[in-house]
């Protein structure tokens, strides 16, 4: 991955207490920053003059803790070979590196193609209130992602034209990615 | 007199927009996907892709699944071309576990991947051609592609749905039979290739269906995130493989195909020119396949790799397919994002078939190459 | 049915069941309804080297002029609805066959939240197709299945209708009471 040292220099430097983030996304420049309304101005900055117009990514993580298995339908084992009871492979405890925090972790991706760089921005929301200023004005490819995340996390883009669910079934109620969903059953769970 | 001027008007007569539903059942929408098209005559004033009727929710159940078991889910995302889903989301898991891949597993991926993008783009070929009304492209292309099904039963067991690059190498081996097997299927496909061009590619009839048609601006396709064929057909000239190389690939020659104009002619002829880069870098792979281990020392049966975040992306046949995983130390992901080109590629149909006649729906939609199990994930 | 040597050469005498449901089985038309990976294998059958038409099956795009719904794939929760409607929408005698594992009993994403654990749930099924994806030979075996089952429809059976559609999915094969 190229040095995009500048970047990340000319974005702390236009966006109040955003910070480099301390625990990057793997070999790519990450700038954390600290309010929903620093998004707007950091997007601007990143378009019009560093030359990321490509937005790749937009997406979330529910830093809550080990997901509920009330989010999954089968209860059982479905391995009737196996002696041992159900136990699917979700840890009880985070290894070192992570702290569980009832946050949403929004990540936004932005590429410039002539030059082969990335750069990859974060902001912390809280569950209750997730609540972010859209991107389609500048990019509009974050139409149907942020629709994505609203249906499957709950965050709220305002400005959007059009946030409505996108994957999920209109019925189903709740937010199916978040670690605390719990599942409802419908009609269509019951065994007849 | 155009179609624009013949609007009848008249006194008493009253003009009204009709709806239409091209249903999730429709047997040239790939897939289940459902397009509400707004029409007034025979001009749309409104569309709207309505997706989610292949939603399975890999994405949660990703955090409920070992790293192995994952693999196996992965190859049904985009399932024309599922080496390249597994190798992204191998890539991401190595990425976050620090291991290196022998040179040989690496080889081998560059051949199974770019034998799949042929398969894939066979598929491609042949529906395109159905879409627009030519039927024999279909059993020609589709004749070609089981020689390559055949190809990888004889190494990995399955013909559609692999879980074949694994976590730290590839699952199984190939010897002298198999790559004779596999030079002699790319002498017998490069002179095909000349012949979907004669049958299908400059036939005047497919021109005229799709040279003017569905044009994307290069501004338009960069703004709307779209990649891979459907780029690069817009005039832009970004490939993962030339500008982020992985697996080896910046030590293959081949070059990447750019259109002109952004029509659906020039995404259609962007990927039969990726079919023939496709040959060359298989022959280049097998002419330098080096000789050792197969998978990585030192990945146990039930990884856990390191508490982090990784993200790794592969030009995918249908665009850049990037893969986010967030790993907490367990048996299985914390969190796993797909970055899937086929979901952002769909999103531009909003905006480009508006003002355009029903009756290129269907080439336009086509001509973007979507997988629904890569859209609804 | 018999061949009986008469006065000139031979007659074939044979019973209405019979030729009726030779026709029917020879003459399975499917509607194209692929959902997912199964579609593919399913195209395949089509295609030239596991060639299906040989077996009288020709795919229809509209469910009133199709006899057999294949459902190859994943049935998720917002396709229920429309795959019941279409299963409404075809002339009986209609079959149903279920193709891959997904559709059998959900599948791989046997605990997802957005996923019918089997299409047998929504429809009745005649035939279950076990495989992920099922080969197109395996496709064929399926058809071939249905075919005995469809001889041993009985007109007297209301109508010519099918052990599913009167029993459903659960019912023991080979119940011809």
């Amino acid at each position: 991955m190229n040095p995009s040292a500048d970047v990340v220099a000319r974005l702390l430097a236009a966006v109040p207490k955003a910070t480099a983030a301390a625990a990057p996304v793997k070999d790519y420049p990450t700038v954390r920053l600290a309010a929903p309304a620093d998004l707007l101005p950091a997007a601007r900055l990143l378009k019009g003059e560093l030359g990321f117009t490509y937005l790749e990514m937009v997406t979330a993580v529910d830093w809550l803790g080990p997901v509920s298995l009330g989010g999954f339908v089968c209860r059982g084992n479905p391995n009737p070979l196996s002696r041992k009871p159900a136990a699917p492979p979700v840890s009880p405890v985070p290894g070192p590196g992570i702290s569980y925090r009832p946050v949403l972790d929004l990540l936004w991706s932005f590429g410039d193609l002539g030059e082969n760089r990335k750069v990859f921005l974060r902001l912390e929301v809280p569950r209750d209130r997730a609540e972010v200023p859209s991107l389609t004005g500048l990019f509009s490819a974050a139409d149907w992602q942020e629709r994505e995340a609203f249906d499957l996390f709950g965050i709220r883009f305002s400005g959007h034209p059009n946030l409505i669910k996108i994957l999920t079934p209109d019925f189903l109620k709740g937010h199916p990615l978040r670690k605390d969903y719990i599942h409802q059953e419908d009609e269509y769970d019951v065994d007849r | 007199m155009s179609t624009d001027e013949m609007i009848v008007t008249g006194p008493g007569l009253e003009m009204d927009t009709m709806f239409v539903n091209l249903g999730p059942q429709h047997p040239s929408t790939h897939g289940v996907l459902r397009l509400g098209l707004t029409l007034a005559g025979e001009v749309i004033t409104k569309a709207f892709p309505d997706i989610g009727y292949l939603h399975r929710g890999t994405e949660k159940l990703m955090e409920a699944r070992s790293y192995a078991q994952c693999v196996v889910l992965t190859d049904r995302w985009d399932y024309c071309s599922a080496m390249t889903n597994n190798l992204a989301f191998c890539l991401a898991a190595e990425k976050l576990m620090a291991v290196p891949v022998p040179p040989r597993a690496q080889a081998l991926r560059v051949v199974m991947c770019e034998l799949n993008r042929i398969a894939s783009h066979l598929i491609f070929l042949g529906t395109y051609g159905i879409d627009i009304g030519a039927f024999t492209p279909f059993l020609y292309a589709f004749r070609e592609r089981e020689m390559i099904l055949d190809l990888y039963e004889a190494l990995c067991g399955a013909r559609l749905t692999y879980n074949y690059i694994r976590l730290g190498g590839v699952a199984a081996d190939v010897d002298a039979d198999w790559t004779s097997k596999c030079r002699e299927f790319l002498e017998f496909f490069k002179p095909r290739i000349d012949e979907y061009d004669t049958l299908l590619s400059f036939n005047p009839i497919f021109l005229a269906r799709t040279k003017e048609v569905g044009l994307v601006s290069k501004e338009a396709a960069v703004d709307w995130g779209l990649s891979g064929p459907n780029l690069r057909g817009s005039g832009v000239s970004y490939d993962v493989r030339k500008s982020e190389p992985y697996c080896g690939y910046e030590a293959y020659d081949f070059n990447v195909p750019v259109g002109a104009h952004g029509s659906c002619w020039d995404r259609y002829f962007c990927r039969v020119q990726e079919m023939r880069q496709s040959v060359r870098l298989v022959e280049q792979a097998l002419a330098k396949l080096p000789t050792g281990e197969l998978m990585a020392k030192g990945v146990p049966k039930i990884p856990k790799p390191p508490a982090g975040e990784a993200y790794a992306h592969v030009e995918a046949s249908r665009g850049d397919l990037g893969i986010y995983l967030v790993s907490d130390g367990g048996v299985a992901p914390y969190r796993l994002h797909v970055r899937a080109p086929c979901f952002i590629n769909l999103a531009i149909l909003q905006e480009i078939l508006v003002g355009k006649k029903v009756a290129d729906v269907i080439a336009v939609l086509g001509s973007f190459d979507i997988v629904l199990g890569e859209v609804d994930r | 049915m018999v061949a009986k040597a008469v006065p000139g050469g031979q007659v074939v005498l044979t019973s209405t069941d019979y030729i009726i449901d030779l026709g029917r089985k020879y003459s399975l038309w499917p509607l194209t309804f692929g959902l997912a990976c199964c579609a593919i294998e399913m195209m395949v059958a089509y295609a030239g080297r596991f060639d299906f038409d040989r077996f009288g099956v020709i795919p229809r795009p509209s469910p009133r002029q199709a006899d057999l719904l294949l459902i190859a794939g994943t049935v998720t929760k917002k396709m229920a609805a429309p795959i019941v409607e279409i299963y409404h929408q075809m002339p009986e005698p209609r079959f149903v066959m279920a193709m891959g594992s997904c559709a059998n009993c959900g599948g791989p994403y046997y605990d997802s939240y957005a996923v019918v654990k089997g299409v047998d749930r929504i429809v009745p099924v005649d035939v279950y197709i076990p495989g992920c994806p099922p080969r197109p030979e395996a496709l064929m075996y399926g058809v071939m299945e249905l075919q005995k089952k469809i001889m041993r429809m009985k007109l007297e059976r209301g109508g010519g209708a099918t052990l599913q559609a009167e029993k459903g999915s659960r019912a023991p094969a080979g119940d011809d009471a």
